[in-house]
């Protein structure tokens, strides 16, 4: 990286970390493999702050960064071994969720299952604070894309954890 | 009861929570959804960002380079 980093792009950098973190968690389910993400999207990030426009969205850029890493590593590893989506699972469900809280322990779970683009898409959107139009730049794919697969996983755990229409917790009796 | 949206449970968002949306999720549902995805996500985002991280942005800018 030759060109000297503003300490405002700098600063700039380091708010980004924490959301980083989350969102590596939210895609590999795995702290000490997110922090390898984190730490590998920082570097790259570093070494192309060239191609960075300062004033443009740095946050999605970033974000690009990360999920283009994992992705592309997952198929990489997804050639040499069959790494099931059961084991993310397994390795998401078994970290502590916040404590006595059953609830969120189920969602956690459910949101485990869901398609990768799928769980991608709601966090981005849903947590991360990206706009659909953003969100769908860091994935890269349509805007149309993102919204369909919001709307997916939303529904899809409603559907997995019982939800109601009408619901802000509590399950439903199945209704068959 | 499937289908309604009982606005004394599902709270001040929910006010503006009349007919389902064009995907069929009612709004209160998905400020539901929306308050769990964002409760994980700011779980992790609102840690103490590790050491080793902090540190690399300026073992970056020592080093110049890779």
């Amino acid at each position: 990286m030759p060109r000297n980093v503003s300490q405002e792009l700098r600063d700039s950098l380091v708010a980004q970390i924490g959301s980083l973190r989350a969102f590596a968690v939210s895609l590999c389910g795995d702290r000490d493999r997110a922090d390898d993400l984190v730490q590998e999207t920082l570097f790259k990030a570093w070494n192309h702050l060239d191609s960075f426009k300062e004033g443009t969205n740095l946050k999605a850029w970033l974000f690009t960064i990360l999920r283009n890493t994992y992705f592309s590593e997952r198929r990489k590893r997804k050639r040499e071994v069959e790494d099931a989506d059961g084991k993310y699972a397994a390795r998401l469900a078994s970290r502590p969720a916040q404590p006595g809280h059953m609830e969120m322990r189920d969602f956690q779970a459910a949101l485990v299952q869901l398609p990768d683009d799928q769980r991608e898409a709601l966090v981005l959107v849903g947590a991360a604070g990206f706009s659909y139009e953003e969100a769908a730049e860091v994935s890269g794919c349509a805007v149309g894309t993102i919204k369909s697969r919001v709307n997916r996983a939303r529904n899809r755990l409603a559907d997995m954890l019982e939800l109601d229409a009408d619901d802000s917790g509590a399950p439903r009796a199945k209704i068959a | 009861m499937t289908a309604n949206v009982s606005k004394e449970r599902a709270g001040p968002q929910a006010a503006k929570a009349g007919a389902p949306r064009e995907d069929g999720m009612s709004p209160a549902l998905q400020a539901h959804i929306g308050r769990h995805v964002r409760a994980m996500f700011d779980e992790v985002a609102d840690e103490p960002i590790p050491d080793h991280l902090l540190r690399l942005l300026q073992d970056l800018d020592k080093s110049g380079e890779k």
